[in-house]
């Protein structure tokens, strides 16, 4: 079967965590645990009539004290770049983000995730700002679940393209 | 005896074909199988391992991050040396440590943005409360001030008085609020400048002692001989702390009296000391009283009112002046609240404290007024009624970019938010174009706001609610006293000349939109109308642009009608009647 390998990078507590839970095992915890190295789980998914083992790699949410370890991302077929929708510093730190891998490991599929989409009324990330990019992106909640599959699923599938 | 698989370690051996030969028995926790299929992890290790048996710099290990998979938690270490030894140890102690100490940080982070978030948000609602209050106050308190200046019978001039009273005790309510927010934003800034320490002392007394001679208290202060009076410092700031004080002292006594006492307690440091022989606080309650929104008890506040947070602000303002401030009370005797600040000694001349208020009464000034506010617009013109002012009055920054591109203003006063166009941006336009002082009105009290509009480019910022005296102190310190033409025109004509005036300002449009038109037959007819009218009211001036109007126009010639044009606005600009 084909093996893929995405990695989820962003900010912490941003909810990479939340989303492999989620997409995983459908569950959504409140707790909120920060993550230290790499949380790498598996999943085998099915694109058109291709079948897919996707190895997650939640990468460590970057701080003050931590940067993103690039060699983490070695091997990786394409990235989830995760902004919490409610902090307008976690778009910034992923848009700082996806220049950083594609300056170091040149151009790859990614996706950009705005998550807790169930908070929505309490957004501070401009939608004119965003579209600005001109990238590939999905409004999710892990707490409900929306749009995770789904977001999932569609970089799955531009990996077999 | 495995002594690594007891330690929490497997061993593993990579050898010549890339794979990993486990060393000794497999600890319990290590799946069977190839080990970069149980371990994906290590396909990012591998790299930097592989770099790192081959030269290991004079180190013995190297470790990877810390990974979790399966929910147990993992590490490995390149062993350098001849084989390529990789341990991989089940770290969940050091993943533990690690964890409790990043949980830690970013949750102290998050809980950072969240109050910082919070105190933006409030910051917000209390600028945006300060602004939806203030601006029906300064309706409401500017009619008041109008009214006391109507003629009244001594029942109304009561009513009066009470209204004024009510209106500045509910202002004062306003302003701690707005002063205590602002403390707590970390937004106040103290002035420093030159001041007479003894008339800032006596202002304040001469202050509190209306309030405290009605309850038929005496007030009085006593400066020591060897207390520097001549200080560099924030006078506002320091009287506004000894009226709060003498405030409370008033409150709180029924008889006997109040002192204020100041005495210098070392070099730079001066000691104040505010006796009343009031009610007194119980000694319980002495430490607690400086604390936000703490009155004695629950009972005082019904008795006597106010927001408890005189003592509050005034505690934050003494610390900012280098000092502190603390109480003595004895139940039934009264109280000392004393407090410390520090002074630099002045070197110049200090400024008074209150510049005196000229009348505007000999200063007709032509005004642009823009405000969306009709009752405003009403106010300002009522303030500036015996004035002689001429004053356009528009709705919105569009329209004052407008006016002011026709015409010359002596000053104008800008509302700071109006539809169409904001009065920051107008202030900007303007100011593009002249050097005109520029009034920003605004109900904020805020620092922001008196930023933004010094930044926009005005050239006082006054605060609503607007004084009559504020706005005609602002006027005659900022607007130039400029070659007026002064026109002595007979009694019996002045009803009639303003209107006369204001007719010739709007042949200025019509003879400019006639030239950029080539409508030389219009600019001709009102020339002619100008030269033959002008005299007889007993502007001169008038008939001779007309004449000069009217022959230029005949002459078909576009350069003598500008220059003349320019010459009648100038004229209409500057003339006074008197």
């Amino acid at each position: 079967m084909l093996k893929k390998k995405i990695c989820l990078v962003g900010q912490f507590g941003v909810g990479k965590t939340s989303l492999v839970r989620r997409f995983v095992d459908s569950i959504f915890d409140e707790r909120y645990l920060t993550t230290i190295g790499v949380k790498i789980d598996r999943k085998d998914v099915t694109v058109g009539s291709e079948s897919i083992t996707l190895m997650l790699w939640d990468l460590a949410g970057e701080d003050d004290l931590a940067q993103l370890n690039a060699s983490h991302l070695r091997g990786a077929s394409g990235y989830i770049l995760v902004a919490d929708g409610c902090r307008a510093a976690s778009f910034a730190k992923a848009v700082e983000l996806q220049q950083r891998i594609e300056d170091q490991l040149g151009s790859m599929p990614f996706v950009l995730v705005l998550n807790k989409v169930d908070l929505r009324d309490r957004w501070e990330i401009k939608d004119a700002a965003v579209a600005e990019r001109g990238w590939p992106v999905f409004e999710t909640s892990a707490k409900a679940g929306t749009g995770v599959e789904e977001m999932f699923l569609a970089l799955a599938g531009k990996l077999v393209e | 005896m495995n002594l690594l698989g007891a330690l929490g370690y497997a061993a593993v051996e990579r050898i010549s074909d890339g794979s990993f030969q486990v060393q000794g028995p497999a600890p319990e926790w290590l799946p069977s199988g190839p080990l970069l299929d149980i371990f994906p992890f290590l396909e990012s290790f591998l790299p930097d391992a592989e770099e790192f048996w081959a030269d290991p710099k004079g180190r013995a290990t190297l470790y990877s991050d810390l990974w979790t998979q399966d929910d147990r938690h993992f590490c490995a270490i390149a062993v350098a040396g001849e084989q390529k030894f990789l341990l991989i140890e089940s770290a969940e102690q050091r993943f533990q440590q690690a964890q409790s100490f990043v949980q830690y940080a970013h949750e102290a982070s998050l809980a950072r943005e969240q109050i910082a978030k919070l105190t933006e948000a409030k910051t917000e609602f209390l600028a945006r409360m300060s602004h939806e209050i203030r601006t029906p106050m300064n309706a409401l308190l500017g009619m008041v001030e109008l009214l006391s200046e109507t003629p009244l019978n001594e029942e109304q001039r009561k009513y009066v008085r009470v209204f004024q009273r009510a209106g500045d005790n509910l202002l004062n309510v306003i302003n701690d609020i707005l002063d205590f927010s602002k403390v707590e934003a970390g937004q106040i800034e103290l002035e420093n400048v030159e001041f007479d320490l003894a008339e800032v002392v006596e202002e304040a007394i001469e202050i509190a002692a209306v309030r405290a001679g009605a309850k038929g208290l005496e007030v009085g202060s006593r400066i020591q001989p060897d207390v520097p009076t001549h200080l560099i410092g924030d006078p506002g700031r320091l009287r506004q702390i000894l009226l709060n004080l003498l405030g409370n002292a008033t409150k709180f006594t029924e008889h006997g009296e109040l002192s204020v006492a100041v005495e210098k307690q070392d070099e730079g440091t001066l000691h104040f000391a505010v006796s009343d022989t009031g009610i007194g606080i119980p000694a319980n309650r002495l430490s607690t009283i400086f604390e936000s929104f703490s009155q004695a008890d629950a009972s005082t506040t019904r008795k006597y009112g106010g927001t408890g947070l005189g003592l509050a602000i005034s505690k934050r303002f003494v610390e900012l002046m280098g000092g502190k401030i603390w109480a003595e009370s004895t139940l039934g005797l009264g109280t000392t609240m004393h407090f410390t600040a520090r002074f630099p000694l002045g070197v110049g001349t200090p400024k008074p404290l209150q510049e005196p208020v000229v009348s505007l009464a000999a200063r007709a000034l032509r005004i642009l007024l823009a405000d969306d506010s009709e009752e405003n617009r009403f106010l300002i013109r009522g303030y500036l009624k015996d004035s002689g002012s001429i004053i356009d009055e528009v709705e919105n920054g569009a329209q004052a970019v407008q006016h002011f591109k026709q015409r010359a203003y002596d000053v104008v006063l800008m509302d700071a938010e109006m539809p169409v166009l904001d009065g920051y941006s107008a202030t900007r336009e303007i100011r593009a174009l002249g050097a005109t002082p520029i009034f920003l009105l605004t109900a904020h009290a805020f620092r922001e706001a008196r930023q933004r509009g010094f930044e926009a480019g005005c050239t006082e910022h006054l605060t609503k609610p607007i004084k009559k005296a504020a706005l005609l102190a602002a006027l005659n310190k900022f607007v130039p006293i400029s070659d007026r033409i002064h026109v002595a025109v007979e009694s019996w004509l002045k009803p009639v000349v303003g209107g006369y005036l204001e007719k010739r300002r709007g042949d200025v449009t019509k003879l400019r939109e006639a030239l950029d038109g080539g409508d030389f037959e219009t600019i001709r007819t009102l020339g002619h109308q100008m030269s033959g009218t002008g005299g007889g009211y007993g502007f001169e001036h008038i008939t001779e642009i007309g004449g000069a109007i009217e022959e230029a126009a005949l002459a078909g010639d576009p350069v003598q009608v500008r220059a003349s044009i320019e010459e009648l606005d100038h004229y209409l600009s500057a003339v006074r009647v008197e």
